[in-house]
């Protein structure tokens, strides 16, 4: 069975590239552009992996990966923080939340954020 | 007999009118000395009084002798309602909690003693307080406690570290949009590419990794200046340090041909007190710079050892080197060298005074050996961590 990546990420071309990346690398892969509804994907379509952006309109990512990890249902999802904030404050705190990694966007290509992802996944 | 008695009464009278001048005079003295005291009073209030920072004067009861107009606007209380009343008292409410944790010992019902102690009263006032004890050789005589406003401070520095975060953040997404455009069509994600579209495309990806260095190297010279850029110091080993960079650094060493050597002792060195992350930085820096600086099939040697008390990094090239009149600002920010603009080699000059601010915040010590034409070493130490507790 394909693996399922949920992609949460506000901003539409990023969205679009790495839907696009994922989908090439043989993913499958279900996107949500706000906090909100991240958070009702994380529990309906059961990923195997959670990509999550923390500047979000409405509950930032920082709440969504909070709120996962209390509700027993999702709490064993692994997460990776995918973002531009990346000061050691945020990375302490998203690592403390229980992220699995944090990765700066800026800092990562695509595929490099899929080799991370794979040693999570596999 | 006679005159001797006459003598005698004449020089008692004198005696007494003496008495009587010494007496007047030590009484006008007095009264001077009154008056100065008066004086001294009325300008040591004038001097409170008049201070931008406010001052509370306890007796040694800790009770409160002198409160001066900036706290009694600071605490929105009345002079009447605060003089001659227990410091303990005044602070019981719930409006203090914050400044009657920093300030008062619960337990022994005492002062303490805080130096420049930052506390924030409210949203709308924040204040840095220190307390002077206030003693005689033989008796102690009250507390001084100093209110210094800081809030205008404060704001300043919170919307600069939310200016710098949310440009850093609003900067690097369109250029995360551009690096990964760049890299799936250069990965052929696309379909493939004529070698000269790649080569160009190759270029643009190089340009735009340049830029978000540039932001990266504006982020931390922003905390550098906000005075809080070590996150969190641990003792470690350098030399760990040194060989993660040499790991992540040979793509660059291969694509300059240049040779680097290294000499770091078999040994476990001493622990020193460092933050990883940017420790990581300032090595790298430095040997970026030698890298960039040494012409293709140049070396670079670096090499760690052990002094009395510190451990000492020294990283040498064979590059072009720092012209001798420009050895006194090579720290500073924006700094490049005028012979290396000249071979148009990319640097934001912020490298050098990033690395000399995080030697520094570990109190190290850097420096640094330069001919142009024949190479530059540059070195730095670090006390051992065992020195730095003591």
């Amino acid at each position: 069975m394909l693996k399922k990546i949920l992609l949460i990420e506000d901003d539409k071309f990023l969205r679009e590239l790495m839907n696009k990346k994922l989908l090439t690398m043989g993913y499958d892969v279900v996107c949500a552009s706000d906090g909100e509804s991240g958070l009702v994907a994380i529990k309906e379509s059961k990923p195997d992996v959670v990509l999550l952006d923390l500047i979000l309109p409405g509950i930032n990512g920082f709440e969504v990966l909070e709120k996962a990890k209390k509700d027993p249902e999702t709490a064993n999802v692994p997460v990776i923080i995918l973002s531009n904030l990346g000061q050691s404050e945020d990375i302490e705190k998203g690592l403390k939340l229980g992220a699995k990694d944090f990765l700066v966007k800026a800092h990562f290509t695509p595929q490099e954020i899929i080799t991370k992802l794979k040693t999570i996944i596999e | 007999m006679y005159e001797e008695q006459s003598n005698f009464k004449e020089t008692k009278e004198e005696a007494l009118r003496r008495v009587r001048v010494a007496l007047l005079n030590i009484l006008e003295d007095t009264e001077v000395s009154r008056k100065d005291a008066v004086n001294e009073k009325n300008k040591t209030m004038a001097i409170i009084e008049n201070l931008t920072d406010g001052i509370l004067l306890l007796n040694r009861n800790n009770e409160v002798e002198i409160i001066s107009p900036p706290v009694v606007d600071f605490f929105r209380k009345e002079k009447e309602e605060v003089v001659g009343k227990n410091i303990f008292d005044f602070l019981s409410g719930e409006d203090f909690k914050n400044l009657r944790e920093q300030l008062v010992d619960e337990e022994k019902k005492k002062m303490k003693q805080v130096f420049r102690q930052e506390v924030s009263i409210s949203n709308r006032l924040d204040l840095e307080v220190t307390t002077v004890f206030l003693k005689t050789e033989s008796e102690e005589r009250g507390v001084l406690i100093i209110f210094h406003d800081v809030t205008r401070d404060k704001l300043v520095e919170r919307m600069k570290t939310e200016f710098v975060s949310i440009s850093a953040h609003q900067l690097r997404t369109p250029l995360s949009a551009i690096k990964w455009t760049l890299r799936m069509v250069l990965d052929g994600d696309t379909g493939e590419l004529n070698v000269e579209q790649k080569e160009m495309l190759e270029k643009s990806y190089v340009s735009n990794e340049r830029m978000i260095a540039l932001i990266n190297d504006l982020l931390n010279v922003s905390r550098i200046e906000e005075g809080r850029f070590l996150y969190k110091q641990e003792p470690g080993q350098l030399e760990d340090v040194v060989k993660t960079v040499i790991d992540s650094s040979q793509e660059l060493l291969k694509m300059k041909k240049i040779s680097l050597s290294v000499d770091i002792p078999q040994e476990k060195l001493p622990l020193v007190n460092i933050d990883n992350e940017k420790m990581e930085l300032a090595v790298q820096n430095l040997l970026e710079n030698a890298v960039k600086y040494t012409p293709e099939g140049g070396s670079v040697h670096i090499s760690i050892e052990k002094h009395e008390a510190e451990i000492v990094f020294k990283i040498k090239d064979t590059g072009v080197g720092i012209p001798e009149t420009e050895h006194e600002r090579i720290f500073t920010k924006f700094f490049r060298g005028d012979n290396v603009i000249k071979m148009e080699t990319e640097g934001s000059g912020l490298g050098l005074y990033t690395t000399r601010n995080i030697i520094d915040a570990h109190r190290g010590k850097i420096w640094f050996e330069s001919k142009e034409g024949k190479g530059t070493t540059f070195y730095f130490s670090l006390p051992f961590a065992k020195a730095l507790t003591a």
